[in-house]
């Protein structure tokens, strides 16, 4: 997860690239080190470092690093001649590297012959079994096929192994929530919120899948998943403040008639309305009469 | 017996700083060598299986009161389950680990390499120093010494009245040996060759001992009391939003 404070330098960095202000190199460092996909950019503007030989003799030894950024950019953009070209300088430096080879396969998989990058992943497998990137890159190639099962399947596997991986964790906790395994999905997320308890993502995702799940436990428990969520955000997530109001109104709806435990917050329905209602006034103000009239059916 | 012995100049000239300077050019040639002969490890992949399952279960053990007790307890059920936990190791693998590093041809070369490159230039300096700077007082300890350090300090002067704290060039050829450890992490950076205090603490130790971090971590998360967090978190998301509307 990328930090705020990351966030704004990258955004900073790359607006002053983008009115010519230099320091692309600077961009490009940062984009690699935080592992965010800007691939337009990258490769515009790696490119042009490239193409300069001036400015490619001052990077030195980066300029591989630089070369091997630039194809996967242009992977991304589909520009797969630029990707042919960088291959072919890269392999011409580095002969015998699991890094070119790697970056055939990803070239394969890009023009679309699946079972030749399938044979190069594996050929590249067979050299050492535990090269983490590979196995994602399989279970990618397996995702873009449309093979769900298989994805989910690789995936199970790499996790069998590196589970402690939290990107892995989201990536199968994405793939069940489109297939509706919610049962799945919350498993995963549990994971999530057990390697990283102060990301509210993972609480607001998980109070999301036991909403979806219902029975009176799971909404209950969604309730105080999408209040930590809350509390976490310091009351900025407009999404948690909704569902927290849609929880209180299906636990009203669910437990008509027997009885209600006396709840321990009485109040955090009506404050989250509030809240919700505040927050529209300042922002999208035209919205707000949809919003009042949506939140008094709901009665709570 | 407190008398000051006055030094040559051309001691300190001549010796302590010649020996240091050859002694931080020999660590840094052998950084290098090292370095060449560094051969690729290929993983093991229990033992890279136990690592993540070691961080998976610190995970659950810190962020315990975080999920609902349900998950919490068949979560713990999975680590620390007698048949097929992933914690759970019987005791007659404990002792695998030694042997499996003496019997693996690949690690035992590794290790007698690194061996090697340790000991030859030690012993060589070591006896570079004993013939060329023997048979002289080299530096004074600026603190009093008992007589126990006489052998130890003052090897090549045979005098049995001099002040133990007047040295030998071989105690200064020691204090080397083991101060100039950091000077090399500044130089070389992390992870140098030089680190020999490091490794003989190593070779004490064995390196990764997988079945004993194991069980750590089961007995930990077996004594882990599941307290949820959760309703605590409503009532703080209630004082938040409070803050927030008034």
């Amino acid at each position: 997860m990328v930090s705020e404070t990351e966030e704004t330098q990258l955004n900073s960095l790359e607006n002053q690239v983008d009115n010519g202000g230099g320091g692309a190199w600077e961009y490009l460092c940062l984009v690699r080190k935080l592992k965010v996909r800007r691939s337009e950019k990258v490769f515009k503007y790696g490119l042009s470092i490239l193409n300069d030989p001036k400015k490619r003799s001052a990077l030195g030894p980066e300029e591989w690093t630089l070369y091997e950024q630039v194809a996967i950019a242009a992977l991304d953009c589909q520009c797969l001649d630029v990707t042919k070209d960088c291959i072919k300088v890269l392999q011409k430096k580095f002969p015998e590297s699991k890094r070119v080879g790697r970056l055939n396969g990803m070239l394969l998989e890009a023009k679309g012959s699946w079972s030749e990058a399938e044979k190069a992943y594996s050929s590249l497998l067979e050299d050492n079994s535990l090269d983490q990137v590979i196995h994602k890159r399989r279970v990618a190639m397996a995702k873009a096929q449309g093979n769900i099962s298989e994805a989910i399947e690789l995936l199970n596997k790499y996790l069998e192994i590196f589970m402690a991986d939290h990107d892995a964790w989201r990536e199968l906790a994405d793939i069940y929530v489109s297939l509706q395994m919610y049962k799945q999905a919350a498993f995963c997320y549990e994971e999530l919120i057990l390697s990283q308890p102060t990301v509210p993502l993972y609480h607001l995702a998980y109070a999301d899948v036991l909403y979806t799940l219902g029975g009176l436990e799971n909404l209950q428990t969604a309730k105080k998943y999408y209040a930590s969520t809350i509390d976490l955000t310091g009351g900025k997530n407009t999404r948690a403040l909704f569902g927290i109001c849609l929880c209180s109104s299906a636990i009203a709806q669910v437990s008509k008639g027997r009885n209600r435990e006396d709840k321990e917050s009485p109040e955090l329905q009506s404050l989250a309305a509030t809240a919700l209602e505040k927050d529209y006034k300042q922002r999208a103000a035209g919205k707000l009469g949809l919003l009042t009239s949506a939140l008094r059916s709901m009665k709570f | 017996m407190a008398e000051d012995l006055v030094l040559d100049t051309a001691i300190r000239d001549w010796v302590l700083i010649p020996l240091s300077v050859v002694m931080v050019l020999i660590g840094v040639l052998r950084y290098f060598v090292s370095k060449l002969m560094r051969s690729f490890q290929v993983p093991d992949p229990k033992i890279v299986k136990e690592g993540q399952v070691i961080v998976r279960a610190r995970n659950l053990r810190a962020a315990a009161n975080f999920i609902p007790p349900k998950s919490f307890r068949s979560r713990r059920v999975y680590f620390s389950n007698e048949e097929n936990g992933l914690l759970f190791v019987p005791k007659g693998q404990a002792q695998n680990a030694q042997a499996q590093m003496f019997s693996d041809p690949n690690m035992a070369m590794d290790m007698m390499k690194k061996n090697l490159s340790m000991i030859i230039p030690q012993t060589l300096t070591f006896a570079w120093v004993n013939f060329f700077f023997s048979g002289f007082v080299a530096a004074k300890i600026p603190f009093p010494l008992t007589q126990r350090f006489r052998s130890m300090l003052q090897n090549g002067i045979d005098l049995s009245t001099v002040d133990v704290s007047y040295v030998s060039s071989r105690s200064w050829y020691f204090l080397n040996l083991f101060g100039l450890r950091g000077l090399f992490s500044l130089i070389l950076g992390e992870e140098n060759a030089t680190d020999d205090t490091q490794r003989m603490m190593q070779m004490s130790g064995f390196g990764f001992d997988p079945s004993k971090s194991l069980s750590a971590e089961k007995d930990g998360l077996d004594i882990v009391q599941h307290e949820w967090a959760l309703p605590k978190f409503e009532h703080r998301a209630e004082a938040v939003l409070k803050k927030l509307v008034n």
